[in-house]
């Protein structure tokens, strides 16, 4: 059986360059920059730099600007197709930001007016715009966020969990990138000239990209998403490889995935931010992988930088390239850098292309690359073998309670482990000098990731240390995010901390563990608000190949104050802050595993008859035992009342009679606190049996009829994990 | 000259977070990027921020950067060099 085949049914495209396809494709044609100066938000020093602005955009006193520019491009890309997408995927790394920068500078204190500050709320505000009820996923990665979206799609698609996917990537400018990137004088103050030899850097952009993907091929489908490839530097918080070694991968990866040798590429879209370490590096690595590299060029001095939508604008770009025979001139070079070693295109190119490789890399080394071909030309490639299920052979949570074993034992008391523990205790397994620029949110994770390896080699004598990272946090790192503005603000936008801004993407912990482990495969962070880890899981059973090497899974959130009490809709004033998380070391090899973890069900609540496709997706039927001993049920607090009609509606279409445990009493009102349930629910099978005390009766033992426990996700979302002992 | 070299000790301790070394065993003389306390590229910008802030030097080309911050002896010999020039 083969994999099936996913065609580009749409495009959506807005960035600097135009508001649509036809915008883009006259100014690409006429090799002109879209870079001018700052003109969206106003500076209180000096003039403004040159950056990527979107013309033309009216602004919506409560929806942020970059769900306005989602939402148009999504909209472009949907036209014509009337059915919504099974799924969205989105990239972006700071969602509603330039909204929130606004409300903090007035010092507004109303919860409401920050609901849209969440990635997620992105994704979700497409998925309402376009009554698309399916999963709909943020992945952060940075620069690479796009491409990692469409990557993720184009495997959902192929395994036929969906039949059309939107993916694509947004970000908006915003004082937090604008100032973030500048304190790391990664900026062109004399606009962007990638591959120049007097190339300083880039220019900030905004945008959107948008792909409808779809394995049901209409007349419109001129196009197909051949193949992507993912990796991790595994190198440094913010500088390239210096010798483009994961760039390389996710290149050779994507060739490999897709089919095709090097030399069917016809036209490379390079990364080409203009920065001097990114284009040295990228050049190292299209040398090593192609003899003689085809016509290539970066659209980034046309377009400046538009963050996680780049790779989405420039796969757009990639389909213009295979359907109109457009090869992009390569905007802004004057003298090619000799160092380089590469021809980039100085002028527009008109030759037919079949098919395009297009890159995308980003910060904590996180790099993804994209096959895109003419549709029907290349053969089927064979199907991708994977194991079923993923194999947990270790895993670590953090509470209020300290560690795994501390909160393992609180929990067999059925005191809650809900708080925040000191930041000695999350960081006690790692070396300071590893830890010792990182906040609280990085700490957490690198203690987590340690902790859940630890445990899976005492298991197994020399197991390989993991190679790929999969991370869910509903907020990223608050920390870095509020001290970075806060520094802002405080100097007089003058004295920005590089530190706090490399800090403050959401990918910044996982490429911290990637760094840690030497990890150089997929490396993918996931935003979901109160489902991020489930997003998390589901992107490694996406991904998780029959690989040598383990993944860490895992997810996390820190508590903050002020901006969890601000930006979370579950917690009130009278809240106490928890945060922690849950990691998990896994295989998909079931040997030796502790249980196996499976993710049957992700849709969103609004859907019809959501709850009973729940039940049918379970396979639960009457009088059929179920196997399970334990239901963990998570239910937000904003969405308590919605929740908990859905549990109740849950118990009677399934006719359980199986202990429920409501865990964000017990575990404390934060994104996360899922992964920290699914960590106990493995020590439960592990130790055979579930402490009374959390079920107001005696222990449970685990059978070999009962060895199961099933996590679900209400509220916004409906979400089913199921942990199986073999 | 030590002066400055002692309170240079103390700052890059605090915003480098250097914990676990004190500034008596901060040598002004040993390597200070890429050396033993792990010193990379965003320190240096850090650094950068600090200069511009607490000295009122720019320091916006790489090369000069490399030199200045090859070690806290280098450091204070430049801001002593610059900060004299901004005042007379």
């Amino acid at each position: 059986m083969t994999d099936k085949q996913v065609y580009i049914r749409g495009t959506g495209i807005i960035s600097s360059m135009g508001s649509h396809l036809a915008a883009t494709e006259k100014s690409l044609r006429g090799n002109r920059s879209a870079i001018r100066p700052l003109t969206l938000f106003p500076l209180l020093h000096g003039s403004p730099l040159p950056v990527g602005q979107v013309g033309g955009l009216s602004d919506s006193a409560t929806v942020p600007r970059t769900h306005l520019l989602a939402s148009l491009a999504a909209r472009q890309a949907m036209d014509g197709c009337i059915r919504p997408p099974d799924a969205i995927i989105l990239g972006t790394t700071t969602g509603g930001i330039l909204t929130t920068e606004k409300l903090l500078r007035s010092n507004d204190q109303q919860k409401d007016r920050y609901r849209h500050h969440g990635l997620n709320t992105v994704a979700n505000y497409l998925a309402d715009q376009l009554n698309c009820t399916g999963p709909a996923l943020v992945v952060s990665t940075a620069c690479s966020s796009g491409v990692v979206a469409i990557a993720l799609a184009l495997r959902m698609l192929r395994r036929g969990q969906a039949e059309t996917v939107l993916a694509g990537g947004v970000d908006s400018l915003s004082r937090l990138t604008y100032f973030g990137f500048h304190s790391l004088q990664l900026v062109d103050q004399a606009g962007c000239r990638p591959l120049d030899q007097n190339r300083r850097g880039m220019a900030v952009a905004e945008g959107a990209g948008m792909l409808l993907l779809t394995t049901q091929k209409t007349d419109t489908c001129f196009a197909e998403l051949l193949g992507a490839g993912l990796s991790c530097d595994a190198y440094h918080p913010a500088a390239p490889h210096p010798d483009g070694q994961g760039a390389f991968m996710a290149m050779r990866q994507a060739l490999t995935d897709a089919g095709l040798g090097p030399e069917e590429i016809d036209y490379i879209n390079l990364h080409g931010t203009g920065t001097p370490d990114n284009d040295l590096a990228e050049s190292k690595a299209v040398r090593r992988l192609f003899s003689l590299p085809p016509p290539l060029s970066s659209i980034k001095g046309a377009s400046g930088h538009s963050l996680a939508a780049a790779g989405a604008v420039e796969a757009v770009v990639a389909t213009m390239t295979i359907t109109r025979g457009l090869m992009p001139a390569n905007t802004g070079l004057r003298t090619v850098d000799p160092a380089l070693g590469l021809q980039p295109l100085t002028h527009p190119l008109e030759l037919p292309a079949r098919a395009v490789l297009s890159n995308s890399f980003g910060f904590g080394g996180n790099n993804g690359s994209l096959i895109i071909g003419a549709a029907d030309v290349f053969q089927r490639t064979a199907s991708r073998q994977r194991g079923t299920g993923l194999a947990i052979h270790g895993y670590s949570c953090l509470t209020g309670a300290g560690g795994t074993a501390a909160t393992i034992a609180q929990t067999q008391t059925g005191a809650t482990v809900a708080g925040m523990a000191g930041i000695e205790i999350i960081s006690a397994n790692l070396p300071p000098r590893m830890i010792r620029r990182l906040k609280r949110l990085p700490k957490m994770t690198l203690s987590l990731a340690a902790a859940a390896y630890e445990k899976a080699t005492t298991a197994a004598v020399n197991a390989p240390k993991p190679g790929s990272v999969f991370m869910g946090t509903g907020w990223g790192a608050l920390s870095e995010t509020h001290d970075f503005l806060t520094r802002l603000a405080e100097s007089k936008e003058q004295f920005p901390s590089p530190t706090d801004f490399v800090g403050s993407v959401h990918n910044g912990p996982a490429s911290q563990v990637a760094i840690m482990f030497g990890a150089t495969g997929p490396n993918i962070t996931t935003s979901g608000g109160d489902y991020s880890f489930e997003q998390a899981v589901m992107a490694a059973d996406l991904i998780l190949e029959d690989a040598t090497q383990p993944a860490i899974i895992l997810g996390a959130d820190e508590g903050h104050d002020p901006f969890s009490r601000l930006l979370d809709p579950s917690i009130r004033p009278e809240t106490v802050l928890a945060d922690g998380g849950g990691a998990l070391c896994v295989t998909r090899e079931m040997k030796d595993a502790l249980c196996a973890l499976s993710i049957p069900f992700y849709q969103s609540g609004k859907a019809e008859g959501v709850i009973a496709a729940l039940v049918d997706a379970l396979g639960v039927r009457p009088n059929k035992p179920s196997g399970y001993a334990l239901i963990l049920a998570g239910i937000p607090a904003a969405m308590h009342r919605e929740g908990k009609q859905q549990l109740e509606q849950f118990m009677a279409l399934s006719h359980l009679s199986v202990p429920v445990v409501d865990y964000r009493n017990y575990i404390g009102e934060f994104a996360s606190a899922s992964a920290v349930a699914t960590s106990l629910a493995v020590s439960f099978l592990e130790s055979g049996h579930i402490p009374g005390a959390l079920v107001s009766g005696g222990d449970i033992a685990i059978t070999s009829e009962t060895s199961n426990i099933l996590i679900l996700g209400l509220g916004r979302q409906i979400t089913a994990m199921e942990l199986c002992r073999p | 000259m030590r002066e400055l070299i002692e309170e240079l000790k103390v700052k890059l301790i605090e915003i480098l977070h250097l914990a676990d070394v004190t500034p008596e065993d901060f040598h002004e003389d040993s390597q200070l990027v890429g050396g033993e306390l792990g010193i990379d590229s965003i320190d240096v910008l850090e650094m950068v921020v600090m200069v511009e802030k607490d000295y009122g030097i720019i320091i916006n080309n790489q090369e000069v950067g490399e030199k200045v911050f090859s070690s806290l002896a280098n450091l204070a010999a430049y801001i002593k060099e610059h900060s004299g020039q901004a005042a007379s």
